[in-house]
């Protein structure tokens, strides 16, 4: 048994028109067992930066702190909002430094990166444990259901969805997805960024 | 004990003077101000750097003599003062703009960047064994959040941001020259002849594009913006350069 | 290199499983001659017989190969997540299993029927490999009928359930993987008999097997009397079964639950174990097993 799959649990980001979207399920468990439906492993970096951590739950935790005290040193140092390809790097040289000890979890990112001419790309990038970067167009997954999650989003996902149909590809993709994967489910939250606001949505998922 | 000239606190340099100097600080700014003269003008849509390249023999092959250098893509420094010292902090600065690359994945804003070099010239004010650097910096740069950005950082390791200053032998007379001819809607091409000029007022011997180094920042445009890496190399554009002995040539022949 | 030692030699490996393979076919003629036979071609016989890979201890061989508890480092892998209960009270037997079939991580099916209706007395669950169960309780299911046509009565949950512990331990060491419980309702009023493939074989008033079996007990040990009534009992069930399918990964998607009376089994219902955590067995929304700390917030 992996220790990857101790906790269980997965995340997908999926690019829109315009807009980006990141889910993941609510499960922890301690392998077979489940213990919480509530607990989250999507956070926000920045108002327009959201980051996902399936993986080992103590690595979620200690991550989270750990990149929320990096950004926050880049921002009071800089002077600056941190933007998405910068954190992804930031991410990557991160997991890195822990080559031959790394962190448990594969991170997902979703977000708009403000263009020279002040209008927003979507963006959305991954990493695997060492943090090998992965910048899809389409979408990027990770955790216990990857596998089926590359499945129903290979069948599901289109280009230049708006922020409304995004939202029901990622949620369908996810719900179905954590039905095959007897580590992930339990609930899921989905958030779709946009330039101006973000939408958080938790969903009833199968709760077996 | 030495007594003579600053006294005791002369030689410790981590101790301060009853009046609150740190006098070896002041010896390096002494020793900064013996360099060749070296000036910076930010312009609307650039910066220009410039400096006097002396050599003390006809027989030095100056092939080897650089005062103006390249940190990364979009930073450039030129100095006043020693040339060794210069040489180990423009070593410290490309490093740390190479370990900031690999970080972010980009090269560090201008502040940053001499904030960094600064750390370290500071550093060497407060640690044993140690003297302060014998130089000061001009640091031209440009990045995508504040632009263009011109930086001074002296021996202490203190910096200011400028509009155009100058340091070196000549910086009195050279600041009140810039004083009377700068505006803030000057060209990047009338700034490198303004730049000119000022050097021409105390340079020593004649101004040639081998007695003279230039640098620019030159400002990109949104378009080029959209595109920062280069199709045929992948790599950042440039947004720093040393003018060639020609394109000096051409400057000094107008 | 080889071939001069092949063709001449008489005692190297290929020959020698040539000749193995060859024995096994030439027995007689082969099943497949007198076309599909189920796998019970052979019952002449008495009991199935099957090729055993062509070693000189295919025990050992299997248990290298195959899933055993001994090796967790299984190569054939066998569905082993489940959930299955059945207790006896005086109304009777009550059998309740998941429908969830899992190969490692994945869900392969939410749809199993982990129930073996052996016939209308008899009842068989499901755990550990779903083909063993599958294969040998219909077989147990024939000798039952048999058992019927030569002496005129039904046979005893007891003998039925021997029978199969028996035939089970003959195959020890070779692979077998089956954890089941043996429900019915004979002469000496209900009972239940849990027989596994190590040979195991207890008589028992309440069983559960299976990975979520201790999420089943945790309920049916709390909520188990012996003068139940009918409706509390099948609740019981479903209930434990919601349990497990709720907290263990490998267990889970629906219910099947079965009152087993004094003539024959009756088939209660078949109940979506989400169904029941959000709205309950009555699908009244809102109802549901689950309780509001963990679900009030969800939209």
């Amino acid at each position: 048994m992996s220790i990857m799959q101790y906790n269980g649990g997965s995340v997908i980001a999926m690019v829109g028109k315009d807009c980006v979207a990141i889910a993941s399920d609510l499960r922890l468990g301690n392998q077979a067992l489940g213990i919480s439906s509530n607990f989250q492993k999507i956070f926000s970096v920045t108002d327009r930066i959201y980051l996902g951590l399936p993986g080992l739950a103590t690595d979620v935790t200690t991550l989270r702190e750990l990149f929320r005290y990096r950004v926050n040193m880049y921002t009071i140092k800089e002077e600056r909002e941190i933007q998405p390809e910068t954190f992804a790097h930031l991410v990557s040289s991160t997991l890195y430094e822990h080559r031959f000890g790394p962190y448990f979890i594969e991170p997902v990112m979703a977000g708009l990166s403000k263009t020279p001419s002040g209008s927003f790309k979507p963006f959305i990038a991954a990493t695997d444990l060492i943090g090998c970067l992965n910048f899809a167009k389409d979408f990027v997954v990770a955790g216990t259901a990857s596998e089926k999650l590359y499945g129903v989003a290979e069948g599901l996902w289109e280009s230049d969805l708006e922020p409304e149909d995004l939202f029901e590809t990622i949620s369908q993709t996810m719900l179905n997805a954590v039905d095959r994967d007897a580590y992930s489910g339990w609930g899921v939250v989905v958030h779709v960024i946009t330039k101006d606001k973000v939408v958080t949505r938790t969903l009833k998922g199968r709760m077996d | 004990m030495a007594n003579t000239g600053g006294g005791a606190y002369s030689y410790s340099l981590t101790v301060f003077s009853p009046s609150g100097k740190l006098v070896q600080i002041e010896h390096a700014l002494a020793a900064v101000s013996q360099g060749t003269t070296s000036l910076g003008i930010k312009a609307s849509n650039g910066i220009v750097i410039a400096t006097e390249k002396k050599t003390s023999s006809i027989l030095i092959d100056d092939l080897m003599l650089e005062k103006v250098a390249v940190v990364c893509p979009n930073i450039g420094i030129v100095y006043s003062g020693m040339g060794p010292d210069f040489r180990v902090l423009i070593t410290r600065a490309r490093k740390s703009a190479q370990a900031y690359w690999k970080m972010y994945g980009e090269y560090p804003p201008t502040r940053i960047l001499t904030q960094e070099i600064a750390n370290v010239m500071q550093q060497a004010t407060q640690s044993g064994g140690v003297r302060p650097y014998g130089v000061s910096l001009l640091v031209a740069g440009w990045d995508g959040t504040r632009g263009q950005q011109l930086f001074q950082v002296d021996p202490s390791g203190s910096f200011w941001a400028w509009k155009a200053s100058a340091i070196g032998k000549n910086m009195v007379n050279a600041k009140t020259f810039l004083e009377k001819r700068y505006n803030d809607d000057i060209s990047l091409e009338d700034a490198i002849h303004t730049a000119l000029l000022t050097l021409k007022e105390g340079f020593e011997g004649q101004m040639t594009e081998k007695t003279i180094e230039i640098g620019i920042i030159s400002v990109p445009s949104t378009a080029e913006r959209e595109e920062p890496t280069s199709a045929a190399t992948g790599r950042p554009k440039a947004t720093f350069r040393k003018l060639t002995e020609e394109e000096i040539k051409d400057y000094l022949a107008l | 290199m080889n071939s001069f030692a092949n063709r001449f030699s008489t005692t190297d490996h290929l020959r020698e499983l040539k000749r193995a393979q060859a024995n096994i076919e030439d027995d007689e003629f082969s099943d497949a001659a007198w076309g599909s036979e189920a796998g019970f071609g052979s019952l002449a016989k008495g009991v199935p017989t099957f090729s055993v890979p062509a070693v000189p201890d295919p025990s050992a061989f299997l248990r290298l190969h195959t899933d055993d508890h001994a090796d967790p480092k299984c190569r054939i892998k066998i569905q082993h997540g489940t959930t299955t209960l059945a207790f006896r009270y005086k109304g009777g037997v009550i059998v309740a299993v998941d429908s969830r079939a899992t190969a490692g991580s994945y869900v392969a099916s939410g749809t199993v029927k982990k129930v073996i209706e052996i016939n209308p007395y008899l009842l068989g669950t499901m755990a550990g490999g779903a083909a063993d169960c599958q294969y040998w309780e219909t077989y147990l299911g024939i000798h039952c009928r048999l058992h019927e046509l030569r002496n005129r009565e039904r046979i005893s949950v007891s003998a039925a359930s021997k029978y199969l512990s028996n035939l089970v331990y003959s195959y020890k060491g070779m692979g077998l993987s089956m954890g089941t419980m043996i429900c019915g309702w004979d002469k000496t009023g209900p009972a239940i008999f849990y027989v596994d493939s190590d040979g195991t074989r207890l008589k028992g008033d309440l069983f559960s097997v299976g990975s979520g079996s201790t999420f089943a007990y945790g309920v049916l040990d709390q909520g188990y009397r012996w003068d139940l009534p009918d409706e509390e009992a099948q609740e019981l069930g479903r209930r434990s079964i919601y349990a497990a399918g709720h907290r263990d990964a490998f267990s889970g998607n629906t219910c099947n639950l079965y009152h087993v009376k004094e003539d024959g089994w009756h088939f209660i219902g078949n109940y979506d174990i989400s169904k029941l955590h959000y709205d309950g067995p009555d699908n009244v929304d809102g109802a549901g097993y689950g309780y509001d700390v963990r679900v009030g917030t969800r939209s």
